[in-house]
């Protein structure tokens, strides 16, 4: 699994400054929860991990290789071995569930017979394999939050990216998407980045959270 | 070991090049042949047009029909697309289409339907018809749907809940004009920008109707005197006329981008006790713009005999004009979907002004420019076959599937790609799987709307086609000077159906609007 490097990474919008000087070091298998008001630069920071953006100053280092460095990206975000939950969860609506999960293993080539063991495998594990024909608008909200989760996880990434994913759910939802992350986290060893706004997502989770204030690391706590 | 080259860089480029090969490279043609006389650099053709008697009176017609039409174009399409996109009119769909009608058709069908209603009524509406008026009348009813959807298009788009909540403040007629209209300015300009350029360029109806303007001149410089220099030298006022005009219409439409989120409805206006006398005002409108015209152009295209006689004459430009529309279409519609990709990663500004400039230039201008390019003997093999069409039609109308593309990608939300580039997937891989997929119904407007923009040209038809290979528009211009009316009449009405059936299919494709109370 991986450890991260973040040094001096500043990134602006136009005018609007997002990131500014933040320097942060994740340890491998860590979770870490990015916590902040909105506007903090939270998603931005794991858009620039993710390489969805491009640091314009500092470095960005994923174990030993720089994967991105002032104005250029190094490496692809399709070779960051990494998996990202999105806010919007962004599942593909044409797909059904199972094409959701198969289209990143088909991509990175994986053989039939090995990938659909491993999107139902996956589909066990977060308790959807009887929905595994069904398209992302015939699933409940908590459905469709545990099928992102399952596709950002199908391919083994060593990082796992998630932007708030929980935000639009009651307490209860809450919880057992929560438990049933930290169970996958203990059992693939990934390292967690995960960004909210709500402390009580970050005590669930986090085994360090950063607070995060004007593209700043303001605190840190254990 | 420099970078490699990603797939999506060469594609995007390759797609510029396309649009350069039909579009630029004829206008710098035109532009370079204008200046040279006998093999040297010259203001000759210039000194020549400029001090010719007639230059500056076509000109200033040119400029005053555009402007009329505009006007008329506007004071009708900008209330009725109010109209139609905001309130519970009767019928309102069905009035838009109808409407819509003689935009799809070649703009001299108006002309000689009008020109067969004023023969019924007498000289003195024949001389009316004749000149100016006329001219205003015909184009305004072909222009017009240009205004009236784009009106529809911007105020359907204006978000709901900006108009509920200027609503809780004022009457309608205040949203209207302090939130609706301000928020749907950009569409409306652009439109009207259109029309004005399109009037300026327009070369069947001027000609039928008898009313000299520019691109007259250009076209009998080109094809009756085959005085290439002259009629270049005619065609640059235009083509500059068309730049600026969108340069202009780029320059208002800076900051003035507005991006709603859609609710999927739009807030609409009851008429009340207005709504039958509206009713009864568009169906007016209908019946002079499109019903008398048309109808009386159609009326005797029913004879077996003329039928026939229009088949034997023209059946072979009737398929020609098919197929080289559908070939053209296919063009478009994939290289307006990856010039939208593109723009929508960014690349936006210049290849929308690049797009929209040819859009503009008169066909007449981009034809002169693409026969002087390719009519030499090492590039027959485009200059005689229909090849050369087929860049004409490409580059006057990749603007229109570059953004009906533009703005299809832009309701699919960016992390689907994100998620697609994170799962491992590739350029191409990402644009098979997720994009194309996601906008097969923006692909399908893309098509029709090329394949009719295609068929119903004149021009480009006109002036690129190989001898003896002309499409069915073409090929009714040459016959109106010695066909029986009925025959003309028929291949009219065969030209109208074969544009007609794709414009239902589109009006079936794009989704109707909800309404919300």
């Amino acid at each position: 699994m991986s450890c991260i490097d973040v040094d001096r990474v500043s990134k602006s919008f136009g005018e609007r400054v997002a990131i500014n000087q933040l320097s942060l070091h994740i340890e491998r298998s860590e979770r870490l929860v990015l916590f902040g008001p909105s506007g903090c630069g939270k998603t931005t920071v794991l858009r620039l991990l993710a390489g969805l953006e491009v640091p314009e100053q500092g470095s960005i280092r994923i174990d030993d290789r720089v994967v991105a460095s002032a104005g250029k990206s190094l490496v692809p975000p399709e070779r960051r071995d990494l998996g990202m939950v999105f806010q919007d969860l962004a599942l593909w609506p044409h797909m059904t569930v199972q094409q959701n999960l198969m289209f990143g293993l088909n991509a990175r080539r994986v053989q039939k017979r090995e990938a659909d063991i491993r999107v139902r495998e996956m589909l066990q594990r977060v308790g959807l394999e009887h929905r595994i024909d069904a398209k992302p608008h015939q699933l409940s909200g908590g459905e469709q939050q545990r099928v992102a989760l399952a596709r950002a996880l199908v391919s083994r990434p060593s990082i796992l990216l998630m932007d708030e994913p929980l935000s639009s759910l009651d307490e209860e939802r809450k919880r057992a998407i929560a438990s049933d992350l930290l169970g996958l986290q203990s059992q693939f060893g990934f390292t967690l980045i995960y960004v909210t706004h709500d402390r009580s997502e970050a005590g669930m989770l986090a085994s360090r959270v950063c607070q995060l204030r004007d593209g700043r690391v303001t605190d840190a706590t254990k | 070991m420099g970078r490699p080259v990603k797939a999506e860089t060469i594609v995007l480029w390759l797609c510029v090049a396309l649009v350069a090969i039909a579009g630029l490279a004829p206008i710098a043609a035109i532009a370079i042949e204008s200046f040279r006389h006998n093999g040297h650099f010259s203001l000759n053709y210039y000194r020549e047009l400029i001090s010719a008697a007639r230059f500056w009176p076509l000109l200033g017609n040119s400029v005053r029909l555009a402007l009329a039409t505009t006007a008329v174009c506007g004071l009708i399409g900008v209330p009725a697309g109010i109209l139609f996109a905001k309130s519970d009119l009767r019928l309102r769909s069905g009035f838009m289409w109808l409407l819509t009608v003689p935009f799809v058709l070649p703009p001299y069908f108006v002309a000689l339907g009008w020109a067969r209603v004023v023969a019924r009524i007498g000289q003195s509406a024949s001389d009316l018809l004749f000149g100016f008026d006329g001219c205003v009348l015909v184009l305004s009813s072909v222009f017009l749907p240009i205004i009236l959807l784009l009106t529809f298009a911007s105020s359907s788009n204006v978000d709901r809940r900006l108009e509920e909540a200027a609503r809780l403040v004022s009457g309608w007629p205040g949203v209207l004009r302090r939130v609706t209209l301000p928020l749907s300015a950009p569409g409306i300009v652009f439109s009207l920008v259109l029309v004005f350029l399109l009037a300026m360029g327009e070369l069947s109806v001027p000609s039928f109707l008898r009313y000299p303007v520019l691109p007259v001149l250009s076209f009998t410089q080109f094809t009756a005197s085959y005085n290439f220099g002259a009629a270049t030298a005619a065609a640059v006022p235009l083509a500059f006329i068309a730049f600026v005009g969108v340069f202009v219409e780029s320059a208002f439409l800076r900051d003035r981008d507005y991006r709603f989120e859609s609710t999927g409805q739009t807030l609409f206006i009851s008429l009340r006790h207005w709504k039958n006398p509206w009713a009864v005002l568009m169906t007016a409108v209908c019946f002079a713009l499109v019903i008398l015209p048309l109808a009386a152009l159609f009326g005797d295209a029913f004879s077996p005999a003329a039928m026939h006689q229009a088949m034997q004459r023209a059946g072979a430009s009737v398929v020609r004009s098919v197929m080289y529309s559908a070939v053209a279409a296919t063009i478009l519609m994939a290289l307006g979907f990856l010039l939208g990709h593109a723009m929508r990663g960014g690349q936006q500004r210049i290849l929308n002004f690049l797009t929209l400039a040819l859009f503009a230039i008169p066909g007449t201008v981009l034809s002169i420019g693409l026969v002087r390019l390719w009519n030499t003997p090492s590039t027959w093999f485009i200059y005689a076959t229909p090849a050369l069409l087929i860049l004409g039609y490409t580059a006057q109308y990749c603007a229109v599937t570059t953004r009906l593309s533009l703005a299809g990608l832009m309701l699919i939300p960016v992390s689907l790609d994100e998620a697609g580039r994170l799962s491992g997937a590739m350029w191409a891989r990402r644009l098979f799987r997720i994009s194309i997929p996601l906008s097969a119904r923006t692909l399908v407007c893309a098509w029709l709307a090329a394949y009719i923009l295609c068929l119903r040209d004149v021009p480009i038809a006109l002036m690129t086609a190989p001898p003896g290979a002309d499409p069915l528009s073409a090929r009714i211009l040459t016959l109106m000077a010695n066909g029986a009316p009925p025959m003309i009449a028929s291949l009219c009405l065969i030209m109208a159906i074969a544009s007609l059936i794709p414009l239902a299919i589109l009006a079936r494709v794009i989704p109707s609007r909800g309404m919300a109370r």
